[in-house]
């Protein structure tokens, strides 16, 4: 080798090294107070990144968390979620009244509510948005968010009332279902003179009752299948109902009889099938956010396009280019302009942690989305004054596919949680709280949350040993495990940096306090969620849960239903929660929920890890914007602050 | 000529159908669906959505469906994930995007590859020669998903002189990064190709019979001795600029530009199926007919081929 080769090799080299040491410099220069620039944007707007490219701007039709946030730029509902508690808060209703058992709500609607075309809003759009929203050519994910409200799971899966063509009288459901609960005041007959809602000034003079009134407090219709196939079958298994069924017609639910009434203009009427105290809360979803009619049946599904949408919250549409910008500006028809701060929104698409935190550290954005700090990051970050640190409404936890052996057994699966220690885990993760139980820690106020098996090694060997698989010492002090199958058991996840590094950490410490080594398995997300649904998997399977509305039930409901992923179902687990959800009193009502909850992790198909972290970073010059435990802002608050004296230094507080 | 290059139109069409086909068998194959999230559907709404987008019809009708449209309107329907974007308006959006940071980088490369590669033939063995060519050896073996966050850190995060990511129209200062990221790598391989080429061609018997005629050194290596030594790149040129056109997965990934690759990942990704098949349709045809084109200039470089 010539000496000419060998020097362009050292000039290579150092040019190498040099480059790193700008990248460690970069990294490490933590003297900064705030992660990058902090120059304010010259106009009054402020540049987010919400995710990645929003699937539409139909609020009925996605269930994302990076679309509801645009939702909240665009369209209102008659509650609107505090900045601080996410508690509700008046939007286009001015105020509402529940009746006795929370199973009938009355809205009061503003008269200034207007669309971004200057139409006034009304309690028909309430009613026409519902039905839409519910309606089978809409297809909405989240439909089942509706289905507190009469016949609105009915109507949005097309089943059919069975009617007595003699006398015109519907089947009742209760007549065929025993474990069925009592009658809400909404279901049964209206006596004026038993003053079923507290006396309001709007209501000196009641107005007349409405036949459909009348006929929703009823008791609750018997609703079958519309398909006849299916129907066949479901009558098959019920010789009871079959017989009654006979000769009777099948009419189908119509968005008519949906359980929502416009009494007048100003005022609608929600009535449930079961009293639900927190359905208020669930109003601000996207579900129930108002969408025009008039455009919607003017353009069908190409309403949502930029060039006709018409919205009703305090931004609207200006510009939209896919994939780049998605430009909001503030409403002159909005109701309450005056209050919206903001002149813009630049919604910017990006789906790259790295590449976001590089656009937020050169100031090109004021501020992320959750969960955007990568891991690697957060020794540098979270030491700024811009990262947001607070608790999020989220937990992580594993899935146990309970129908296989050995995990079949309590005994293992008990085991394999004591295994885990969680604070240990927290410490590693160093943003996430450790937690035993399956509702966040710290997000719902007042729930007396049980608390799950603490980290015990020496408990966890012995249950294994009990349930056969005896754990023995060996001389360099590890443990090993010989009996046990490890061909039985994995631990699926989908391909993500961070959840390998997760799964990595749970099998070491199965490895150290077991001695069993889990086999780890990444598929694609799709992938992920197949196996996960229809149980393929054995062994463990990497679970997240965020909450839908802020009460426990939002958890505690993951095993209400059969699909939980993990094949736990449990009769008295579901008539528990079916209990606490019909008791009035709040504080009796949680306590339901922690012992169906404590229950629920007794039987361990989880492995609860930790109760997440937001995790995000903010410009200290936007303000108004706070790290609540789900992330949503209702925009109209954010502003941009240009005294340097009044910026946040911090997380701001979100006591109020 | 004409015959050849309309024989070769002709069979594209078949191929366009098998590659349209096999990517409907695989999507098919893939396990999920568009609109699977971490919250399990309740089996109603699933069904409501199944039947809103036809996938509830049987597989044959389904398949019938999609190449009608294909073949009679050249139509590949509506996203399924982006509810009310037609496929074709997306690449018709998208296209631009990955062409304009694509071309550019190809021209970049070509450039400067064909600069180096030539400087490195003409004086082989020499300081030049090494130096170069230890140039495009490292670009070669830099993978671009590093070289891109490296010039990021660099410029971007450290100097503060261009934007780290997003697309910023064209042109833009957006475009300088992923430009040099891209086209690092195509430069290092033309410059290699280049070289390659050159030496051959410099020592045949036409250029000794050109120097012997008493050309210049200039005329004898502009006129001669490039357009032979270039013949490697003309080959590597016709594939490369076809996938370039469509997009690069990886530099639009780091970049978050708009192009037909990220669009190509991320419709793979949720499963988008009228959205793979348009984007696998459109990258087939384009290497097709880059491929026909790298055939046409091949016969127009070099005397001896000759297509029948």
């Amino acid at each position: 080798m010539s000496r000419v080769n060998l020097k362009q090799i050292c000039a290579l080299v150092l040019l190498a090294s040099l480059a790193c040491t700008t990248l460690s410099c970069a990294v490490a220069s933590s003297n900064e107070l705030y992660f990058g620039k902090t120059t304010p944007p010259e106009r009054n707007i402020l540049r987010y990144v919400t995710g990645d490219e929003p699937e539409t701007l139909d609020p009925a039709v996605s269930d994302g968390q990076p679309e509801a946030r645009i939702y909240m730029a665009l369209y209102e509902g008659l509650v609107e979620y505090d900045p601080k508690t996410l508690e509700p808060i008046p939007a286009l209703a001015t105020h509402w009244s529940a009746n006795n058992d929370s199973s009938e709500f009355k809205f009061y609607l503003r008269r200034n509510g207007r669309w971004s075309n200057g139409d006034p809003i009304d309690a028909n759009d309430f009613v026409y948005s519902i039905r839409r929203a519910l309606s089978k050519d809409t297809a909405s994910r989240t439909a089942g968010l509706a289905s507190y409200i009469k016949y609105a799971k009915a109507y949005n899966a097309g089943e059919v009332f069975v009617r007595d063509p003699g006398n015109g009288k519907f089947l009742l459901a209760k007549d065929f279902d025993e474990e069925m609960a009592p009658e809400p005041l909404s279901g049964s007959a209206l006596d004026p003179a038993k003053g079923e809602y507290q006396a309001t000034a709007e209501e000196s003079q009641p107005p007349a009752d409405s036949a459909f009134h009348q006929s929703l407090h009823t008791p609750l219709r018997l609703t079958l299948p519309g398909d006849e196939k299916t129907r066949t079958k479901v009558l098959n298994g019920a010789p009871k109902l079959k017989e009654a069924v006979t000769g009777k017609e099948f009419v189908p639910v119509r968005a008519e009889d949906i359980g929502v009434e416009a009494i007048d203009q100003y005022t609608v009427r929600y009535s449930l099938t079961l009293p639900a105290p927190f359905f208020v809360g669930m109003l601000a979803h996207q579900l129930f956010r108002l969408v025009p009619r008039k455009v919607i049946e003017k353009y069908g599904a190409q309403w949502a396009q930029a060039e006709h949408i018409v919205t009703c919250g305090p931004f609207k549409v200006k510009t939209w280019k896919p994939y780049d910008t998605l430009v909001v500006e503030r409403d002159p028809m909005y109701w309450d302009t005056a209050t919206v701060k903001l002149d813009e929104i630049h919604f910017y698409p990006m789906a790259d942690n790295p590449s976001i935190m590089n656009v937020y550290k050169v100031g090109e954005i004021d501020a992320v989305l959750n969960h955007t700090v990568p891991n690697a990051w957060l020794h540098v970050v979270r030491e700024k004054k811009d990262y947001m640190d607070a608790v999020e409404a989220a937990i992580d936890y594993l899935m146990i596919n309970t129908t296989k052996p050995p995990m079949s057994d309590v005994r293992v699966r008990r085991a394999f949680n004591m295994a885990i220690d969680k604070q240990a885990w927290a410490t590693w993760r160093k943003i996430v709280k450790p937690l035993t139980a399956f509702t966040p820690t710290r997000i719902f106020h007042n729930y007396p949350q049980p608390e799950g098996d603490a980290f015990n090694p020496d408990e966890a060997r012995k249950l294994l040993g009990e349930a056969g698989f005896p754990v023995t010492k060996n001389g360099d002090g590890s443990y090993s495990c010989p009996k046990f199958p490890v061909d039985q058991v994995e631990y699926i996840y989908n391909t993500q940096e961070s959840n390998k590094a997760m799964a990595e950490w749970m099998q070491a410490q199965w490895k150290q306090n077991l001695g069993i080594t889990v086999t780890l398995r990444n598929m694609d997300w799709k992938t992920f969620l197949v196996t996960k649904d229809k149980l393929e998997y054995k062994g463990f399977a990497r679970g997240a849960w965020g909450a839908d509305y802020m009460d426990p039930f939002t958890f505690l409901g993951i095993f209400y239903s059969e699909d939980s992923g993990t094949g736990w179902h449990d009769p008295k687990y579901v008539s528990l929660l079916d209990e606490a959800n019909r008791t009035l009193d709040h504080k009796k009502r949680y306590e339901l929920l922690a012992e169906a909850e404590s229950y629920m992790l007794k039987a361990q198909p989880v492995i609860p890890l930790d109760t997440a972290s937001v995790n995000w970073v903010k410009k200290p010059y936007v303000k108004g914007m706070y790290p609540n435990p789900a992330s949503l802002y209702p925009w109209k608050y954010v502003y941009i602050e240009r005294d340097q004296a009044k910026w946040d230094s911090g997380t701001p507080s979100l006591a109020e | 000529m004409v015959r050849f290059i309309i024989r070769r139109l002709l069979i594209t069409i078949p191929t366009i159908l098998v590659v349209i086909t096999i990517t409907w068998g695989l999507i098919k194959l893939a396990p999920g669906n568009f609109y699977s999230g971490e919250k399990r559907l309740p089996p109603a709404i699933e069904k409501n959505i199944r039947e809103k987008y036809g996938l509830d019809k049987p597989w044959y009708q389904q398949y019938g469906k999609t190449m009608w449209n294909i073949v009679r309107h050249l139509d590949f329907g509506t996203s399924l994930r982006y509810e009310g974007q037609s496929v074709n308006t997306i690449i018709q959006r998208s296209l631009p995007v990955s062409a304009a940071v694509g071309i550019l980088a190809y021209l970049l490369a070509l450039v400067v590859g064909i600069t180096i590669g030539s400087i490195a033939a003409l004086k082989q063995n020499s300081r030049w020669d090494y130096a170069s060519m230890a140039l495009a050896m490292l670009g070669i073996s830099i993978p671009n998903f590093v070289l891109g966050p490296i010039l990021v850190l660099v410029f971007s995060l450290t100097l503060y002189w261009l934007p780290p990511s997003r697309w910023g129209g064209f042109p833009s200062w957006n475009l300088i990064l992923p430009v040099i990221t891209l086209s690092a790598i195509y430069m290092a391989y033309i410059a290699r190709l280049t070289r390659a080429g050159m030496l051959e061609v410099l020592r045949s018997d036409y250029i000794r019979t050109a120097r012997a005629k008493g050309l210049s050194e200039k005329d004898v290596i502009i006129k001669h001795a490039l357009r032979g030594g270039l013949m490697p790149v003309v080959s590597f040129t016709g594939p490369t600029l076809a996938f370039l056109l469509t997009g690069t997965v990886v530099v639009e990934r780091i970049f978050s530009l708009p192009g037909l690759g990220n669009y190509f990942i991320q419709a793979s990704l949720n499963r988008d199926e009228p959205l793979i098949i348009g984007i696998v349709a459109f990258i087939a045809i384009a290497l097709l007919i880059m491929n026909l084109l790298v055939d046409i200039v091949y016969a127009y470089l070099d005397p001896r081929v000759r297509y029948q």
